[in-house]
């Protein structure tokens, strides 16, 4: 079990009606991660819609998670 | 011989055309402008042209550079008349004179357009009636059937701008003041992020303002859109914008596109020093960082979403990452929601575009900017921003790189030309193209290409195999005939990477 702290963006922020929380989970990767959140909250976005950001760095959705991590969800944006 | 000029007497075509003579050359075109009897309806007696000589002909050679850059070998003379001119008087003469005819022609029609949309004339019309009026001669494009329209906005005379604020910055200065007028931007978008964009480069004295917008000023804009009023509703956004740029700063020199076809966008973006997008559109975004990364030229980009907003700068000459690098490919439309769709606070595309209109003069002014291998996310929700790294090896260097990647987008886009003109062979590897020799074997041995892969047009039209797998390509023979040929098979057989050198080795300036 490990601890991180969440960041949502854009629809995902929409959807979890917050812009971030801090978690505990078995998830090992940010792609096991994506999986339970898309239950709790209803994501309609793909894993392959979103890029995944950990400890400010976009990196792969299998980088191995560690207790601490900032994880942030970034949707593609289009208004202007 | 390139020359450009702005002249007060009658023009003598004769000697003009002389200038053009050379052993080489066996095609001539010329194109005359003369004064006609009316305009929008009303009997002109004769008009009076009033030009900015510095400027026009600094602008004026510039168009002719572009000319021989675009085709190639050839000779040409543009003159501009000013003064006063009576019916029937030639107001501009262009002559090109080539190898062939077809470059004659279409050098001659790309010179006198430009002329036309770009340098800064204005003509006051004496009417019949005896009154008279002054009219941007831009507004008059009568002869030229592109897609989207220039226009150029006039300064009215006597207004002296005060940058005393700016200039007494530590990094401005009167110098820093000469580099923003001497610069030209391209804005992409004059809505929600336009409008402080286009707003502050004004109020900042940036000589050129490109403006592309293709769509008109609704109510449901008002909230965000802080360059219209109530009033401009129905009107087009890139005329109301220039008109409040010239409210602001009549020495801001405006020019008004519509939207931009991928075939132009490269040729287009050259023009510019800096392109900064605000459209709200996905694909041209992707466009935008497309041409950039073609073209070379510096991109600032950003996007807002109800309470938040994204910010990148693309910096193609330092090797920074494209928009590809982060998102391969367009994301669906489904997966980007716009503001029709989600909402947006009407400051939050203000404060996006006053960061992207900051990052331009900055980056115009050689001050510190935002660093090009971020994603800049600003929450303004809670104030909070992430500036998170591009994972830059796992983007496009990992699909062939930046260059290659936009190509083959440009090339899938359909409206794309065969054709990657380059003025030195140098230039085009640099861009990233790996180079074939098309000839046959006893005309390398009178011009080498030891830098090129070779594989002469005939084994090349019996198999398109025999070309380098890894792409962009680029064709090259002694005139760009051959070169062509060979493009178009490979572009006819599924190929979408590979593209000729247009005047071959005998139009390159080394
Ligand atoms: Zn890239």
């Amino acid at each position: 079990m490990i601890t991180v702290e969440l960041r949502y963006y854009a629809q995902l922020r929409e959807q979890a009606g917050t812009g971030g929380e801090r978690v505990s989970t078995d998830a090992e990767t940010p792609a096991a991660l994506y999986d339970t959140l898309r239950l709790r909250h209803g994501f309609s976005l793909p894993r392959d819609a979103l890029k995944i950001a950990v400890n400010t760095a976009f990196c792969s959705w299998e980088t191995r998670l560690r207790d601490g991590d900032v994880v942030v969800f970034v949707p593609p944006v289009n208004g202007g | 011989m390139m020359r450009f000029a702005v002249s007060d007497r009658d023009l003598d075509v004769a000697s003009l055309r002389r200038e053009l003579h050379n052993p080489d050359h066996g095609g001539f075109c010329a194109f005359e402008g003369w004064v006609r009897h009316t305009n929008e309806g009303r009997d002109v007696g004769g008009l009076e042209y009033e030009v900015y000589a510095e400027l026009a002909q600094v602008e004026g050679e510039r168009i002719m550079q572009e000319a021989r850059e675009r085709f190639g070998a050839i000779d040409a003379v543009g003159i501009h008349r000013s003064g006063m001119l009576r019916i029937g008087e030639m107001a501009v003469w262009v002559g090109v004179s080539s190898a062939h005819r077809d470059e004659a022609f279409r050098a001659c029609r790309f010179i006198i357009d430009q002329i036309k949309h770009r340098l800064p004339v204005w003509k006051k019309e004496h009417y019949l009636e005896g009154d008279t009026a002054w009219v941007a001669c831009a507004h008059h494009g009568e002869d030229h059937d592109h897609t989207h329209h220039h226009r150029h906005h006039r300064a009215p005379a006597g207004f002296v701008p005060d940058y005393s604020r700016q200039k007494r910055l530590p990094g401005v200065g009167e110098a820093g003041q000469e580099k923003l007028a001497r610069a030209r931007v391209l804005v992409i978008g004059a809505g929600g992020l336009g409008s402080p964009v286009l707003a502050y480069l004004a109020g900042a004295g940036v000589g050129l303002l490109g403006i592309s917008d293709d769509d008109r000023i609704d109510a449901s804009n008002l909230h965000r859109q802080t360059l219209f009023t109530a009033a401009d509703t129905g009107r087009l956004k890139a005329e109301v914008a220039a008109e409040r740029i010239a409210a602001v700063n009549p020495s801001v020199r405006t020019e008004l596109f519509g939207r931009i076809a991928p075939d132009e966008a490269v040729a287009l973006f050259r023009r510019f020093d800096l392109v900064v997008e605000c459209s709200d559109d996905m694909s041209s975004r992707f466009l935008c960082s497309d041409a950039a990364t073609m073209s070379g030229t510096a991109l600032i980009l950003a996007s807002v979403h109800q309470y938040e907003g994204q910010l990148q700068v693309i910096d193609p000459r330092a090797g920074g990452p494209c928009l590809r690098c982060l998102w391969p490919a367009e994301p669906a439309p489904d997966a980007a929601a716009s503001c029709a769709e989600s909402g947006v606070l009407g400051p939050v595309p203000g404060i996006l575009g006053t960061m992207q209109a900051n990052e331009a003069l900055k980056r115009l002014l050689g001050l510190p900017g935002q660093a090009p291998d971020r994603l800049l996310l600003v929450d303004l929700l809670d104030n909070r921003t992430d500036q998170l790294r591009i994972d830059a090896e796992n983007g496009c260097a990992s699909r062939g790189g930046c260059v290659a990647m936009a190509e083959r987008a440009m090339a899938a886009r359909g409206g794309d030309s065969l054709e990657r003109r380059f003025s030195t062979l140098g230039a085009a590897r640099a861009a990233g193209y790996r180079l074939v020799d098309v000839r046959q074997e006893d005309e390398r041995a009178a011009w080498p290409m030891p830098e090129a892969v070779h594989v002469p047009l005939p084994v090349l039209l019996e198999s398109g195999a025999a070309l380098p797998a890894e792409g962009p390509l680029l064709l090259v023979c002694a005139s760009g005939r051959r070169s062509a040929r060979g493009a178009q098979h490979m572009r006819d057989s599924g190929r979408a990477d590979v593209f000729t050198l247009p005047g071959g080795l005998q139009g390159l300036s080394e």
